[in-house]
């Protein structure tokens, strides 16, 4: 089966907020810290032509994920379906697929006094017992988030943008961000006016850690190991050598007998 | 000869230093804070933020790690390069470099969320991350660490049958840490390669792993060199002036392939332009690099500087200051704030912090104090030939 994905469009948007507290029920959590979030663009524009863009924007789950291949006791998993899941289980709290996410979603307990990292599951339970869409989505009056197969959600935002492209700039969000994410993203401005984080990479910075982690730290091992083994043998080698040339010949004789 | 040994300790501990109490009384205070922040959770004791995760702790932990590197470099120099002139610093090496790992496990437990899961990197593996390579790497060589000091003990209390078997694996043991070493002082580099969008281009690279290795063998000099001055001061005991000259002489190699790489990673991602067009981060990575490496690089060329124990001291404190930029700058100061968020510690992170710091330091002093931690080095008293400055002997009552 193919991936789950989402199409949330900022020009449907009406910043009601329904999807946070859908979010919260869902997932049994204070308003405070809910999975999803609303990005704005504040008022923008000259008077009296001013506009104001909301969109909600929770993880991208995306197609090469960083956190995944950041997170130190493997807490954060891709299934299949491409969802990237969290096992609050297994989570120290070490925070460190905060820096490695690109898109800024995983959030931290800071009021915990045990405390884990936050994200968006794609209310993975649900979609488990009988077909529902995630909470958010289920909620939203003006399908402003949509949920589907990745790639019919990826088709719907380009004909969306296609049959009326005097309302939507010409970007489909998280198509080629960070090597793509099954989260995608429609809005009738700029996305960095929306206060997206931008980004040109069409790489993820997953790919980067991997050459480092699994191809520079082996190299780097290995060649320490080797190198000073050598080193130390040879070393070893000619301080014997220059030692037995000093050795009286007596002794010598009585070593080779 | 029980009685004996006790009745020694007890003199010894009244002829401690004094400032071995206040110390003491630091690493209580200290410790009371990072008890509190575990009862009261990160968000009211830290000024920690979805924006910045990481603070003062992390950046100390990197500063703290390389600066420890001193025990993998020198064992390097020792052990497998033959340099047995430099033995004399071993033992005091060691014990600061097993400390600085120690205070560095330490404020990684008060930095976790889920502190009382500190030991799940060792069941939930994940071979990509950078994080889990270097937990695993400053665990294992941590161990390693005690046994490399072991012979101390050993020697203090005549095991000759575990100082004998302790010494045949010695050159596996220090191979085993040279390697682990090179792998999470480079690992630690790698956590910022992933970090990608936060950090300012001048500092980002995809050979930071190569960046902190390099500067750690720099650093780990550096430090022994330090070491040696600020154990003068406190125990009377340095290392001979040939020891001094000889680690001087490293320097220049260390530093020289290390700004040659920062240099010409620059300039092959053609980044170079950066260095004048950034404002305030040029001025902060010149001024990384002119403090830290290029003016040590060429005091450490001259003999003049090398043959002389005060300038190679001030050389050295250049490296260390070097490092403590580059490693703070690259956690901290280069990273993007998002939605103008900035961050300074609170100040339970800084009584924490300077709790653990005052911890190895009286820990340290203690472990001198009683166990034969400087045993090659020169009591200065003796050593009319030092051009040590002006020094008033520590009391400590001579060996029994």
């Amino acid at each position: 089966m193919g991936k789950y994905g989402f199409l949330i469009d900022a020009s449907r948007c009406i910043d009601c907020r329904a999807c946070l507290v859908a979010c919260s029920v869902e997932n049994n959590v204070p308003m405070t810290s809910t999975r999803i979030w609303i990005i704005d663009s504040g008022i923008i524009g000259e008077f009296p032509n001013l506009k104001h863009y909301t969109a909600p924007y929770h993880c991208m789950h995306c197609n090469d994920p960083s956190c995944v291949s950041a997170c130190t006791v493997g807490a954060l998993q891709q299934n299949e379906e491409g969802i990237i899941t969290y096992d609050n289980e297994a989570c120290i709290g070490c925070r460190y697929c905060m820096y490695a996410c690109p898109f800024e979603v995983p959030h931290f307990q800071w009021d915990q006094q045990f405390a884990l990292i936050t994200k968006c599951d794609l209310c993975v339970s649900r979609l488990g017992e009988g077909q529902q869409e995630p909470a958010c989505a289920a909620t939203c009056p003006t399908d402003a988030i949509q949920f589907g197969i990745r790639e019919d959600m990826l088709a719907l935002a380009h004909e969306r943008i296609n049959n009326e492209p005097d309302r939507y700039v010409n970007h489909v969000y998280g198509e080629y961000e960070n090597g793509g994410t099954s989260t995608f993203y429609i809005s009738p401005i700029p996305f960095e006016q929306l206060g997206f984080p931008t980004t040109e990479r069409t790489e993820s910075p997953a790919e980067f850690n991997r050459v480092t982690t699994e191809k520079g730290t082996p190299i780097i091992a290995g060649s320490m190991a080797l190198g000073m083994t050598g080193i130390y043998l040879a070393l070893e080698h000619r301080s014997k050598k220059h030692a037995t040339v000093q050795v009286e010949p007596t002794e010598t004789k009585n070593d080779n007998g | 000869m029980a009685l004996n040994v006790k009745v020694n300790s007890y003199k010894k501990l009244k002829g401690l230093p004094r400032f071995v109490y206040i110390l003491a009384i630091f690493t209580a205070l200290g410790m009371s804070a990072g008890l509190y922040r575990l009862v009261a959770g990160l968000g009211s004791t830290t000024n920690l933020s979805t924006v910045f995760p990481w603070g003062l702790w992390i950046s100390f932990d990197l500063t703290t790690v390389a600066l420890s590197g001193a025990a993998f470099t020198l064992a390097m120099l020792v052990y497998v390069f033959h340099m047995h002139e430099l033995h004399a610093a071993v033992r005091p090496t060691v014990l600061f470099g097993l400390l600085g790992y120690s205070s560095v496990l330490v404020i990684l437990f008060f930095d976790l969320g889920r502190w009382d899961r500190f030991w799940h990197f060792l069941v939930y593996p994940n071979l990509t991350s950078a994080l889990f390579e270097v937990s695993w790497c400053i665990a294992i060589y941590t161990t390693i660490l005690v046994y490399e000091f072991s012979p101390v003990i050993l020697e203090r209390f005549n095991n000759n049958k575990l100082m004998a078997f302790v010494e045949k694996i010695t050159i596996p043991m220090v191979i085993a840490g040279i390697t682990l070493s090179s792998m999470h002082q480079s690992s630690l580099g790698a956590l910022f390669v992933i970090a990608m969008p936060r950090i300012h281009p001048l500092w980002y690279s995809i050979i930071q792993p190569e960046f902190f290795f390099t500067s750690s063998l720099a650093a780990g000099i550096a430090t022994i060199i330090v070491g040696s001055h600020v154990s003068i001061r406190l125990f009377g005991k340095t290392l001979g002036q040939k020891t001094i000259e000889k680690l001087g002489s490293l320097m220049p190699w260390f530093l020289g392939i290390y700004l040659a790489l920062k240099l010409g990673e620059l300039i092959v991602t053609g980044e170079f332009g950066l260095l004048f067009t950034s404002g305030i981060f040029s001025l902060l990575y010149l001024a990384e690099l002119t403090v830290g490496v290029m003016v040590p690089l060429v005091m450490f060329l001259m003999k003049k500087v090398r043959i002389s124990n005060k300038l190679s001291l001030v050389g050295a404190l250049f490296v260390i200051a070097g490092i403590v930029m580059n490693r703070f700058d690259i956690s901290w100061f280069v990273l993007k704030p998002i939605n103008g968020v900035t961050y300074f510690p609170s100040w339970i992170e800084i009584a924490l912090l300077v709790g653990v710091i005052s911890g190895i330091l009286l820990v340290f002093s203690l472990i001198s104090h009683f166990l034969p931690v400087f045993t090659e080095t020169v009591s200065v008293q003796s050593s009319a030939e030092i051009d040590a400055p002006n020094l008033q002997p520590v009391q400590i009552p001579a060996g029994d």
